[in-house]
């Protein structure tokens, strides 16, 4: 796969996104049908240089996808204005889909009962790439992601990462600047998620300029130059994830491994003054609480004393990490903006 | 060759792929039609005139208009099925062409049924067909396939909105088929649905094929009167001429359609999920 160099409009970024907006007409009822708006993206601003890996990232329903369907032209802005490559995501369509290549995370996207080549040659055509040029990338690409081999068998009979493989290669058909990646690596196992790090880490070294969406937090922390935090449809931090942990860099994490810790008693932790943030997730047999507290060792009696009536396996003081920031940040404990 | 022949052919493609991949599709659309043609014939077996070729088309269109209206519908849901619904979207090429290519793909598959049909009722059921002039008569179903998918890509337009399209076009399917008059003349019909069969671009092309089989026009009667033919060479390619321009009238109605339903679902967020 050789990139080669193309021209670009008038724009010293790859992507500006300002003010964007998008509010969905929702009916409501069966009988009594009532009209409400959804407002999925409040006001995103953010520009991403040529070349850099930018991670966006926030919970479900943030408006991360939203955002990449905006920039992509798939979705029309309710208000606002981005530019992609120097086109603008509204007027110039087609100039901009010609350019950008899109991979879409999880098994689906793909036509299961056809061969990898086949899948590939449909969208070499859809994307207009000349004919004498097609087979040839088609094979460098194939030969990229390792799927050479099977390159003629149906994509029903792929494992997982080799599919998340095809959808890769499928996005870098038409040979593009830019490549939204949304959520790449959800439901991969550890390994195969790793695999598919390190493939999005050599199209960076080989001079793309990619826009990701994660939930997970270590995988922006090791991918990404810089990390936009989402929340509510709106940007409530942007920084290198060096410069997003600096906000929680005056507090430390007490980490409790646990069993039979409820709701109630997690919530009683966040009307805990020197609480910042609390989470609890589940991890395989036992409960992972996270409090973030500038305190430190200080609230340990306190933190035993709530859980009194749960299992404790496993009490830590860790260093905050880019989840504390984000969670810390995704919470509001930071003030909206401030973090920009 | 031009892009949007060659996005038309790559969907085309793919859809012939599938098909293969997916042999069960196609036994609905080969046995629905024959028992329907057998059904037909039955009915007819005692009956005087071209009854046998009627019953012969009426199946062949069925399979053919069937194929073509469930697939258009059904090329927006089988991407969002597979996932691919956002990538083709988000790809630079036109939706219509895409769906043109499979909407052509599944009339053919139509076609091998009307094949299919006019082998069986000749050779199974041994009806005399009486085919005229076979190379018109293959050239009139070759034309009347183009008309009926150009007719179901205007009906794909409504699914680009919205997926309860789909009830909309069940109900559809009978009446065009009947309103055609593939199964018996529209002279049979009410006068006030006349003018709905003379809208419909495989109306002509039934009337061409069945005058290629060397049967009288019994659809269009009114307009050939005025050229003073009911068969012939004249009636055949006025026939082919007027569901030509009708053809043509349906690809510019549904460009104009999927430009206005593409801009509206990239607003409102239809046609893929945000």
């Amino acid at each position: 796969m050789n990139p080669q160099p193309r021209e670009k409009a008038s724009s010293d970024k790859a992507i500006v996104a300002e003010h964007l907006c998008k509010v969905f007409n929702v009916t409501k009822g069966t009988l009594r049908r009532r009209k409400t708006q959804v407002v999925a993206v409040k006001d995103v601003s953010f520009g991403v240089d040529y070349g850099e890996l930018f991670g966006l990232v926030g919970p479900n329903g943030a408006g991360k996808t939203t955002t990449i369907k905006m920039l992509t032209t798939m979705l029309i802005p309710t208000s606002g204005k981005a530019t992609v490559l120097g086109y603008d995501v509204q007027k110039e369509v087609k100039k901009v889909r010609e350019r950008i290549g899109i991979v879409l995370g999880g098994e689906r996207g793909l036509y299961t009962r056809v061969s990898a080549i086949d899948n590939m040659r449909y969208f070499a055509d859809l994307y207009g790439v000349p004919a004498n040029i097609r087979d040839k990338r088609i094979k460098e690409l194939l030969e990229f992601m390792g799927l050479s081999e099977r390159a003629k068998d149906r994509v029903e009979t792929y494992s997982k990462g080799m599919k998340q493989r095809l959808h890769l290669a499928r996005g870098l058909i038409n040979d593009p600047q830019l490549v939204f990646m949304d959520e790449p690596t959800i439901g991969l196992d550890p390994e195969i998620a790793k695999e598919t790090r390190n493939m999005i880490r050599e199209l960076v070294e080989k001079g793309k300029t990619i826009l990701l969406t994660t939930h997970y937090m270590f995988e922006a922390d090791e991918l990404c130059k810089r990390v936009g935090i989402i929340r509510n449809g709106e940007i409530v931090a942007l920084d290198t994830p060096l410069g997003l942990k600096k906000y929680v860099m005056d507090t430390s994490v007490v980490e409790v491994e646990g069993f039979g810790i409820t709701e109630k008693e997690v919530a009683r932790f966040k009307e805990v003054p020197e609480v910042l943030a609390v989470s609890a997730t589940l991890s395989e047999n036992k409960q992972v609480l996270k409090i973030q507290t500038p305190k430190g060792s200080e609230i340990i009696s306190e933190v035993q004393e709530i859980l009194k009536n749960s299992r404790i396996y496993d009490l830590k003081i860790k260093e905050p990490t880019l989840e504390d920031a984000y969670l810390r940040l995704v919470e509001g404990s930071v003030k909206e903006g401030s973090a920009r | 060759m031009p892009q949007p022949l060659r996005v038309i052919y790559s969907a085309f493609r793919l859809a012939m792929l599938h098909w293969m991949a997916d042999p069960q599709w196609v036994i609905p659309n080969v046995i629905a039609p024959f028992v329907f043609t057998f059904v037909a014939l039955t009915l007819f077996k005692e009956a005087s005139g071209p009854f046998g070729l009627y019953a012969v088309l009426g199946g062949g269109m069925m399979g053919m208009w069937g194929n073509t209206l469930y697939s258009s519908g059904f090329a927006i849901e089988f991407e969002k099925w597979q996932g691919t619904l956002e990538e083709v979207v988000a790809a630079p090429s036109n939706l219509l062409h895409v769906i043109a290519g499979r909407s052509v793909s599944n009339a053919l598959f139509g076609l091998t049924n009307m094949v299919a049909i006019l082998l069986i009722a000749a050779f199974v059921f041994r009806v005399p067909l009486g085919i005229v002039n076979p190379f018109l008569f293959g050239l009139s179903m070759i034309l009347t396939l183009l008309s009926v998918s150009a007719l179901g890509l205007i009906f794909a337009s409504a699914f680009v909105l919205t997926r309860s399209a789909q009830v909309f076009t069940n109900g559809l399917e009978f009446p065009i088929y009947v309103v055609s008059g593939s199964m018996f003349p529209i002279a049979l019909l009410p006068f006030w649905v006349h003018p709905v069969a003379y809208i419909l671009g495989p109306t002509w092309g039934v009337d061409a094929i069945r005058i290629a089989a060397g049967q009288e026009s019994a659809s269009l009667t009114f307009w050939l009167d005025l050229v003073g033919q009911r068969n012939g060479f004249l009636a055949f390619w006025l026939d082919i001429g007027v569901m030509l321009l009708i053809t043509l009238a349906y690809v510019g109605i549904a460009i104009f359609l999927f430009k206005k339903v593409e801009t509206k679902s990239r607003r409102d967020g239809t046609l893929v999920e945000a």
